[in-house]
């Protein structure tokens, strides 16, 4: 579980976050949510240990990032997936070297070992077929499950995904919320998401914390968002008419 | 940001630069990679600029040096004496800043753009180390190359006008480039030649690492590491020649 208390952030004498406090749970996909320009990348950049924060406490299951010396950090960081917004694959490498790079990196494992393990990442997120493809020849779906597969490899505990479903198409981002939510659930990972995609909200938010203005406005799951009494989550949540709609429809019970 | 701030941007740079890699394996990879990127393909634009120089000096010392009262062999001698002392450290170094520094400084500048830097820095690599001190090893290793290949082909360069020219003869352009030679030249010249690559490649590298925002900002920052490396290279050509010769 990550806790995050009271922080506080700022940029240039601006402040972004105002004393924001959350329990992001183990096994769960907690979505940070908010309208463009809220915060939320800043939060989830400041608990991934990215941005430092002004004041507060982020726990890593009990130990304080803020208090961490670069390497106790860069140690933490081997523990951490990150799944980017543009999938950030690295183009001079193969998708295959691509998710190897980490075992490569910080594995002691035979060159065998390591290609049995990033192969067995990639049949996980359905990419076998693109094993020696570079990042350029695939499409936005294909980069984002062989990214997935990256944050994966070496078993994180904590894994953090920026806008998962930018750039997809709706079917695609079904696929990838589904995959991230089936990944949380079967190796147990406190799985951070930041969008503003209300599909991802409504199909995989187990745990949402909506960010208002640097303020954590709401925290609650996808069957509560219906009746929040929030102004600001209901403008954001259901400024569709087909989401004023669903909604009607679920206090209709239908 | 100021100079002063810069500087001390640049410094804490280098600081995370020069550490232990996190995988001596990978940095192996990396080094070999950057070696045939800056080094071995670095080698037709020296042949071809070095040829050409080492000609045009030979023509112009000619005639400008053409008097019955100064021997003929100091076409050769100068010749010489520019490609060693001038060209092939510091005017190479100029011509490589704009090949390998621009090539450094968008590489990384892209990759910055596009989160591959944080990507890096999230799994815990440290990023500076790993993307940077790969290319400021290998262009230091490769540049002694370099330097003795552009003097070499340089001088050959001269060689072909005395050749196919009826200006000098083959046998005086000889003598001159072997008259009162003094090996240290060449030592003070690859010495010049180490400083000027690690400002190419260190400063280039700055650039791109600390870019912000997107592809225009890339090729500023590919600008500004040419136009800042050529200027401290030319600084520094001041003070290592003062310092070297005097």
């Amino acid at each position: 579980m990550i806790e995050v208390k009271n922080v506080n952030k700022s940029f240039d004498g601006k402040q972004v976050l105002f004393d924001i406090s959350a329990n992001l749970l183990e096994g769960h996909a907690n979505l940070i949510i908010g309208q463009s320009g809220s915060g939320k990348t800043v939060l989830m950049k400041s608990v991934a240990g990215i941005h430092r924060i002004d004041s507060g406490e982020i726990l890593y299951d009990g130990r304080n990032i803020s208090q961490m010396k670069s390497n106790e950090l860069n140690l933490l960081r081997r523990e951490i997936g990150m799944l980017f917004q543009g999938s950030a694959l690295f183009d001079s490498l193969t998708v295959k070297d691509n998710v190897m790079f980490p075992l490569r990196m910080f594995s002691n494992k035979s060159e065998e070992e390591m290609e049995e393990r990033a192969r067995f990442c990639l049949e996980r997120v359905d990419l076998l077929r693109a094993l020696d493809l570079y990042p350029s020849e695939i499409s936005g779906g294909m980069q984002k499950r062989a990214a997935i597969a990256r944050a994966i490899v070496l078993n994180p505990k904590y894994l953090f995904c920026d806008e998962p479903n930018s750039g997809l198409d709706p079917k695609t981002s079904l696929l990838i919320d589904r995959l991230i939510l089936e990944i949380t659930h079967e190796y147990n990972i406190t799985t951070i998401i930041n969008t503003h995609d209300m599909n991802s909200v409504m199909e995989i938010g187990e745990n949402i914390v909506f960010i208002s203005k640097g303020h954590k406005s709401w925290q609650g799951n996808n069957t509560e968002i219906y009746d929040t009494g929030n102004e600001d989550l209901e403008n954001l949540i259901f400024a569709s008419d087909l989401y004023k709609k669903i909604k009607k429809a679920h206090q209709m019970g239908i | 940001m100021n100079a002063i701030e810069r500087v001390g941007d640049y410094s804490r740079l280098m600081w995370k630069t020069f550490s232990k890699p996190d995988s001596w394996k990978m940095f192996g990879k990396q080094y070999v990679r950057e070696l045939h990127k800056q080094g071995i393909n670095s080698l037709p634009i020296v042949c071809i600029i070095s040829v050409f120089i080492g000609a045009v000096i030979c023509i112009q010392m000619r005639i400008n040096t053409e008097s019955p009262f100064l021997p003929s062999q100091l076409t050769g001698y100068a010749t010489r004496e520019t490609m060693i002392l001038e060209f092939s450290s510091a005017i190479l170094c100029l011509i490589l800043a704009g090949k390998v520094g621009s090539n450094i400084a968008s590489e990384i500048g892209t990759m910055r753009i596009t989160e591959q830097i944080d990507a890096l820095d999230i799994m815990g690599v440290n990023s500076a180390n790993y993307l940077i001190l790969p290319k400021i090893l290998a262009f230091v290793t490769m540049i002694p190359c370099l330097v003795t290949f552009s003097i070499t082909t340089g001088l050959l360069g001269g060689f072909g006008v005395a050749l196919f020219t009826e200006m000098i003869t083959p046998m005086e352009y000889e003598q001159g480039i072997q008259y009162s030679f003094l090996p240290y030249s060449i030592q003070y010249s690859i010495e010049k030649s180490l400083v000027f690559a690690f400002i190419v490649t260190s400063i280039a590298s700055y650039y791109g690492y600390t870019v912000k925002g997107g592809a225009r900002e890339v090729g500023k920052a590919s600008t500004n590491a040419v136009v800042n490396s050529s200027v401290i290279i030319l600084l520094f050509d001041v003070m290592l020649t003062k310092l070297l010769l005097s």
